[in-house]
């Protein structure tokens, strides 16, 4: 076995020879920050109450629907406000329909159109309950459990029951593109390979070819040992990430960089650095055209592509979502969630690490699941860590053969 | 801003042909409407005027407002005469002024 970290002087020839097979890399210690800080600006809400993809402590359904032992008396006025309000959770027309509520403005088509519940023969009870935990009644269900999970108090769920009750007439939408059904499906069409369009192009041209250059505290650069990127570089990234058994994990481009910069130029390049980005995206880049293949079939590869399946699965944060009940084709992948539109896997990592225009800034896979999981009120890992790796492997081979197109152009 | 300005114009026109200039530059075109966490104004900080002239000639130029997206991309057109130089200026709020050059030769 190399061990990297001590490798300055005439590692040309020794790495050339072993490239194919083994790229030094440093072994000890994180390839990101430790601790792990999330972004400034990002939601700070406490949600260590909720499961995550390292630990599984969201509470429990109820075992049976909840008895109302009295009426409700909501009040369906300040049930309309709450099924409208973003800071709980999205509201409810992040998913439905729901007649006038919001003033029925891009609501999305997740779940049914509620605009005619209040005819739908339902009793408080049965309302009560959905908006509680409709795991009671589903259990495949992709609706949070607003009340077991403390989201909504049993009062507001009353509100909403009163002003579910109300709705007995389609929406009325102020244009075509606010119903979720007729608003056609978003396609990118601007060319993410043009400087003048897509600023991450900036990376490939500038920035990264003078990283590649720059030599490190170990007196050596990228350039030491590949002096023809282009030639060298055209499939492999394609290829990744791959189980990597000196770390024992699973290995993405991201990592690699920050490892092996560390063992052969001596940089300091942890994953989501700037530095780290800009050669990530190159290192892509230089894979263009190239079709995703991943290795899954190898015994470690296969246990980690199962894990990576099983996290996909798995419900996590407030919100109680996995990646699959958003991006499944078979749950609500090809839906709107409010105005945006949810993907399926396939097509979610060809374009990664991609310029982002509504941050002005390039992110890579990692940088995305973080966000994810922030969105649905979860605690996001470090980009290195091992549930990511596997998570990314699973989604790399639900790609297989997509071609990349690096960086990628989106909202 | 370390970025240097894109410009995309053709290397060469015939006499009196009009040609496609294409400019952009990385700028986050601070607006000065929003807000920092803490609740405070963040200062506007844009560019706030382009200039475009050929072999010391103005040709195109104009002022940018600060509802204007960051890296302000500007497309226009001109007619080349005779081979020479377009200069190309953007005046930040902060006083600095970007420059460049492009060569074009008339064939």
């Amino acid at each position: 076995m190399i061990l990297a970290a001590s490798m300055a002087g005439g590692i040309s020839m020794q790495t050339r020879a072993q490239n194919a097979r083994q790229a030094p890399l440093a072994i000890d210690g994180p390839a990101s920050p430790v601790p792990w800080v999330r972004y400034a600006g990002w939601p700070t809400r406490d949600t260590s109450k909720f499961n995550s993809l390292t630990r599984l402590v969201s509470p429990a359904p109820p075992k049976a629907p909840l008895k109302l032992e009295k009426g409700l008396t909501g009040d369906p006025a300040a049930g309309q406000k709450l099924a409208a309000d973003r800071s709980r959770g999205g509201s409810c027309l992040a998913c439905h329909v729901m007649g006038p509520a919001g003033g029925a403005d891009l609501p999305g088509n997740v779940g049914p159109d509620l605009s005619e519940i209040g005819n739908a023969g339902r009793d408080e009870e049965w309302l009560f309950n959905y908006v509680n935990d409709a795991r009671v009644y589903n259990s495949d269900t992709v609706m949070p459990p607003w009340g077991t999970h403390g989201i909504f108090s049993e009062s507001e769920i009353g509100d909403i029951v009163a002003f579910l009750k109300t709705l007995k007439s389609p929406a009325k939408f102020k244009a075509a593109l606010d119903d979720p059904m007729k608003r056609p499906a978003p396609i990118e069409q601007r060319d993410n390979l043009d400087a003048l369009i897509n600023p991450a192009m900036w990376l490939i041209e500038e920035r990264a070819p003078a990283l590649w250059k720059a030599t490190g505290p170990a007196g050596a650069s990228c350039a030491s040992c590949h002096s023809n990127p282009v030639q060298a570089f055209r499939t492999w990234a394609a290829a990744m990430p791959r189980w990597e058994p000196r770390l024992n994990k699973v290995l993405g481009v991201e990592e690699f960089v920050a490892r092996h910069a560390k063992a052969t130029t001596g940089q300091s390049w942890l994953m989501q650095s700037e530095e780290n980005t800009a050669l990530s995206t190159y290192l892509r880049y230089l894979a263009n055209g190239a079709p995703m293949v991943v290795d899954v079939a190898g015994p470690e590869a296969k246990g980690a592509y199962q894990r990576g399946e099983a996290l996909s699965t798995r419900k996590i944060g407030a919100l109680n979502f996995s990646c699959a009940d958003c991006h499944g084709a078979d749950k609500s992948a090809s839906k709107w969630i409010r105005g945006q539109w949810l993907g399926e896997l396939r097509g979610q990592l060809d374009h990664f690490p991609t310029w982002r225009t509504s941050q002005q800034s390039v992110w890579d896979i990692r940088k995305r699941f973080q966000w994810c999981q922030v969105a649905i009120w979860a605690d996001d890992l470090p980009p290195d860590a091992p549930e990511y790796g596997d998570l990314e492997l699973y989604l790399a081979a639900q790609n297989t053969g997509q071609k990349l197109s690096v960086p990628g152009i989106r909202h | 801003m370390a970025e240097k300005p894109r410009i995309r114009i053709p290397k060469q026109a015939a006499k009196n042909e009009v040609v496609e200039i294409k400019t952009l530059i990385a700028h986050l075109m601070e607006s000065g409407q929003r807000k920092d966490p803490s609740g405070r104004i963040v200062p506007r900080k844009i560019i706030n005027r382009f200039a475009c002239s050929f072999n010391g000639k103005p040709v195109f130029e104009c002022e940018l407002e600060p509802a204007i997206a960051a890296n302000p991309y500007l497309q226009f057109s001109a007619r080349v005469e005779e081979s020479g130089v377009f200069s190309f200026s953007w005046t930040d709020d902060d006083g600095s002024v970007i420059t460049a050059e492009e060569k074009i030769t008339v064939v």
